[in-house]
């Protein structure tokens, strides 16, 4: 055991011998991760086995194995859910704090709009109980399996309801945070003593310093508790799930319409983001499917709805005219777009609002999206993110190796270049040959005139070597047309290796940022308890 | 198979947490949305399947070795496959409950068992039964029942009535109750009397495969001295062996039925015909072997090959497990066509359903774990507001009834058939 009998047996003091291992076993299951085997040496899914893991089973806890870690000198990596391998030590002598036992609702203020979490509540969880009273939540892009607290304290957050919910960063009201040095801080409306309705005062307004745009990642800190806002629900207070899995599906009133509309370039497309954005109408505005490519997604997606198909039925999907013609219809310019409306008035209004941004972009609703048994699978799918984890699908191994943030035109000007690179890949035929175009992307979160995100996905086979390194070449590729194309993205930098991030951003227009997080991490953990992985920071002031 | 067969399954794992918790589209609500009992109650992911995967990868390649901390990982799990289904929801190349049974096959060739299923499966060995109860006369549970002894006699309908319903007296009405259903109802019904074994199933879910490969054989060949074309049996333990393993691993072709299952055939045929009003709120919880294990097994011969690049298609189809096709409303069907009955769902229902806590070994080996598990669906059967938990399973009655006693709780709990017997 690296960890010293005495660091071990401070922490077990904490949070008891049940609550507390160094077994190899246990270490090597949270040194486990998706897409490890891009970044490991041997390109094995395992990783840097992290000393020990705590399970702390309160704040109190929290806090006193940040103390004790300053005291011992021992770096921590807390995490939540942890579908990320930021979840992960980045090297030796890290401890991991899975905050698993963190996992209350703690409140539902109805009439103010905000549900207060611990770290281990799901999205799915935190949206049953307050679709009760007729409201909903941000689920961010990765699914219900995700916790919102994770999201709205430490990282990117973005999602499908963000045009009209918001992004996790806009959701974040006031919280809980154990710094680095045991210290507890209460920021917004808690820190005065006012309860959890507002993240920036009276109290501390610290949300910027928290989490900025992407997080901390648990570099600074742990957050034990946060308040989230909460948007309005004009659906059902249980949402009816039907169908057998994993063909689910929901029925949902009149005021709810799914459409999948397609444009007729790039350009009609980000005009028709811009317009539905000014209009202020949406529930949910995502391109999803195409994530498992433009030749492949509607033909999957198809047999996805059979229970009793599976991917071995695929080729013939393929082959098959209707989703040959609706892969065409599909292909490069469409997205998904649910409208809720609050009154029957109100939904009446935003398909007329719908209508004339259709007819001034010439895009048009696919009309097979909208056939019933289609348009309910995909509410069910985009209102709950029940299934996120077919981003996974094709054989196991996927990665988003381009991941650009900003307005619709910035983001959509990069896509042509990605989407050749992928297929110049695919060609060779050791990757899975979804089409160049597997981009998936929400259309904005509530502020910032459009806040644009897309991934561009690449399915690869996790047992496959060739297979593992094309998509590791890749990505490398991607990170240097990135860097040279779109200097200073932090989206496009996500997921390096500490030592070529740094590289890459010292040389970015944006470097000066990560000089004033160097100061933030020094002035609030200078014993650097709380693990960097994620926190890009340069030591030295950017050269002119 | 070996383990290392299964290295695809295990490094295929993403670490998404589906595995944690019921279909994500199905929560309903914070309370009963925990899928997996196992980690609900240790808290470490290894619990969870998705860390047991990297935990027999890190055995497989050495990085980890046998420990009491390891055989507790492996075996603090009932093997109740929602596991299985939630990792299916969205992937085709899984085989997560397959790689779960091979670890404990390996540690049991490996001698590395826990005490108490040494026990067991020393009792399977001497006394054909996996109930470890002395001093009950196996015959005794159909005296006087009047139908044919297959063991001496030819028969196409045999009643396979269970260890559990032969050695405790808790559950002998059970399969007595059932056995006289099907008699009355005109069903040419026998029994192996005094030859009925050990369906094996549960030795298999510890581990002991060639103790189930006994069992098996002995019982196929009983059977088929009989002339036994239908196999109907109470307790979905024995169910899932004889639907799935038998025919996997023993190349079995014999019909096989629940009881609630021919109940609700007999219902539909007007063969069985209610009298009485049952006026009870009653709530069903689906057990995992006749749930969302309770699929068919379907044989598969074919070959494996890679389109679009890296996709993996098996030709002919291969035959999936998800869940979708168990058996989860003839019991229901039962329910709502007794007079008087009514019945209400928990959240947690068919290929969702949360374990009762007594399968994989669990009860045995960790019964603290087992009535934890149970009382946790206790609690979910108590929030609907029936006043009894009904199942179909005798081991999931069982671990309910002494759970319930254990903490001082009133509910009731029934097994389908006796709410049908006081219905005539």
């Amino acid at each position: 055991m690296a960890l010293s009998n005495g660091a071990y047996q401070s922490l077990e003091d904490i949070v008891g011998t049940e609550y507390i291992s160094a077994e190899s076993v246990i270490l090597d299951s949270y040194a486990w991760m998706r897409a490890n085997e891009l970044r490991t040496k041997d390109r094995s899914g395992f990783f840097i086995r992290p000393e020990a893991v705590v399970l702390p089973g309160s704040t109190e806890e929290v806090q006193a194995v940040m103390k004790a870690c300053n005291r011992f000198k021992v770096k921590c990596k807390a995490f939540s859910t942890g579908w990320i391998s930021l979840a992960q030590p980045s090297g030796a002598g890290v401890i991991n704090m899975d905050l698993r036992r963190l996992n209350r609702i703690l409140e539902i203020d109805e009439k103010n709009m905000f549900a207060v979490i611990e770290p281990y509540v799901i999205g799915s969880q935190l949206q049953a109980e307050v679709m009760k009273l007729g409201l909903n939540c941000h689920i961010i892009g990765a699914g219900g399996s995700c916790s919102p607290l994770a999201a709205a304290t430490s990282f990117i957050g973005n999602g499908a309801d963000g045009i009209f919910m918001g992004y996790s960063s806009e959701t974040l009201l006031a919280l809980e945070w154990v710094m680095p040095n045991g210290d507890i801080l209460r920021t917004g409306s808690l820190g005065a003593g006012l309860g959890w309705s507002c993240g920036e005062g009276p109290g501390p307004s610290l949300r910027g310093i928290a989490r900025g745009t992407t997080g901390a990642s648990g570099a600074l800190g742990v957050f034990t508790k946060c308040a989230v806002k909460l948007a309005p629900w004009p659906g059902p207070a249980e949402m009816p799930v039907e169908g057998t899995i994993p063909a689910y599906y929901t029925k949902l009133p009149n005021n709810f319409r799914e459409y999948t509309v397609t444009m007729p370039s790039w350009k009609a497309y980000t005009d028709a983001y811009y317009k539905i954005y000014d209009a202020e109408i949406g529930y949910i505005g995502h391109r999803q499917f195409s994530k498992l490519g433009e030749d492949l997604s509607t033909a999957f997606f198809a047999l996805y709805r059979d229970s009793s198909k599976s991917l071995d039925d695929l080729e013939e999907f393929t082959r098959k005219p209707e989703i040959q013609d609706l892969t065409d219809e599909l292909r490069h310019y469409s997205f998904q777009l649910i409208l809720a409306g609050m009154t029957p008035r109100d939904i009446e209004y935003q398909e007329k609002v719908l209508d004339q941004i259709l007819a001034a972009t010439r895009g048009h609703r696919v009309a097979a999206m909208s056939e019933p048994t289609t348009a309910q699978f995909v509410l069910l799918y985009l209102l709950k993110l029940h299934c996120k984890h077919l981003n996974h699908v094709y054989a196991g191994g996927k990665s988003q190796y381009f991941r650009p943030d900003g307005s619709p035109d910035y983001a959509i000007e990069y896509a042509p270049f990605m989407i050749e690179l992928l297929k110049k890949y695919q060609e060779k035929g050791t990757l899975v040959k979804t089409g160049g175009d597997s981009l998936m992307g929400t259309l904005s979160g509530i502020g910032g005139g459009g806040d644009f995100h897309f991934e561009q996905f690449v399915s690869y086979n996790r047992n496959d070597m060739e297979s593992i390194n094309a998509a590791r070449e890749l990505a490398e590729e991607a990170r240097k047309l990135a860097t040279e194309r779109m200097p200073g993205s932090p989206a496009a930098l996500v997921g390096l290796p500490p030592d070529v991030m740094l590289t890459a951003i010292a040389a970015s227009s944006q470097s000066i940022r990560y000089h004033w997080q160097w100061k933030i991490k020094q002035m609030l953990d200078p014993n650097e308890v709380g693990e960097s992985a994620g926190y890009p920071m340069l030591k030295e002031p950017p050269k002119e | 198979m070996a383990l290392n067969d299964y290295r695809s399954t295990m490094q295929g794992c993403t670490r998404c947490s589906y595995c944690k918790f019921i279909t994500l589209a199905h929560i309903k609500s914070w309370r009963f949305s925990n899928g997996c009992p196992s980690i609900a109650y240790k808290g470490f992911h290894t619990y969870a399947a998705g860390g047991r995967l990297s935990a027999a990868l890190s055995l497989l390649e050495g990085k980890s070795s046998y420990t009491e901390k390891f055989k507790e990982i492996v075996y603090q799990c009932q093997l109740c496959g929602l596991c299985e289904i939630t990792c299916k929801l969205c992937r085709y190349d899984m085989d997560v409950l397959d790689t779960l049974r091979e670890i404990r096959f390996k540690m049991v060739e490996d001698g590395q068992v826990p005490l108490q299923h040494t026990s067991l499966i020393n009792n399977l060995r001497k006394k054909n039964n996996m109930v470890m109860k002395t001093g009950v006369v196996p015959r005794k549970w159909a005296q006087g029942l009047n139908v044919k002894d297959l063991s001496k006699e030819q028969g196409s309908v045999v009643f396979h009535a269970s260890c559990e319903a032969r050695f405790d007296k808790g559950r002998k009405k059970v399969a007595r109750t059932a056995v006289t259903l099907l008699r009355d109802a005109g069903v040419d019904i026998g029994i192996m009397g005094q030859g009925e074994g050990c369906c094996g199933g549960k030795a298999y879910e510890v581990g002991y495969k060639a103790e189930f490969n006994q069992c098996a054989q002995n019982n196929i060949q009983a059977w088929t001295k009989a002339g036994v074309k239908t196999v109907v049996t109470s307790c979905s333990n024995c169910y899932f062996a004889f639907k799935r393993l038998y025919p996997k691993e023993a190349n079995a072709n014999f019909e096989v039925v629940h009881t609630v299952e021919f109940v609700d055939r007999l219902i539909k045929e007007g063969r069985i015909r209610f009298n009485k009003n049952v006026p009870i709120t009653v709530t069903y919880h689906d057990p995992c072997h006749l749930g969302r294990l309770g699929e068919p097994y379907v044989p598969w011969n074919g070959t494996v090959t890679k389109v679009f690049g890296q996709i993996t298609k098996h030709v002919p189809p291969k035959p999936r497990y998800i869940g979708a096709w168990g058996i989860y409303e003839p019991p229901r069907n039962v329910l709502k066509s007794i007079p008087g009955l009514k019945l209400v769902e928990m959240e947690r229902i068919k290929e969702n359903a949360w374990c009762c806590g007594a399968g994989g070994g669990v009860k045995e080996a960790y019964p603290k774990f087992s009535s934890w598990t149970a009382a946790e669906r206790i609690e979910e059967a108590k929030s609907t507001g029936a006043a009894a938990l009904v199942s179909a399973c005798l081991q999931c009655e069982r671990n309910f009834t002494e759970t319930i006693k254990d903490n001082g709780q009133k509910m009731k709990v029934y097994d389908i058939v006796e709410l049908v017997q006081q219905a005539l």
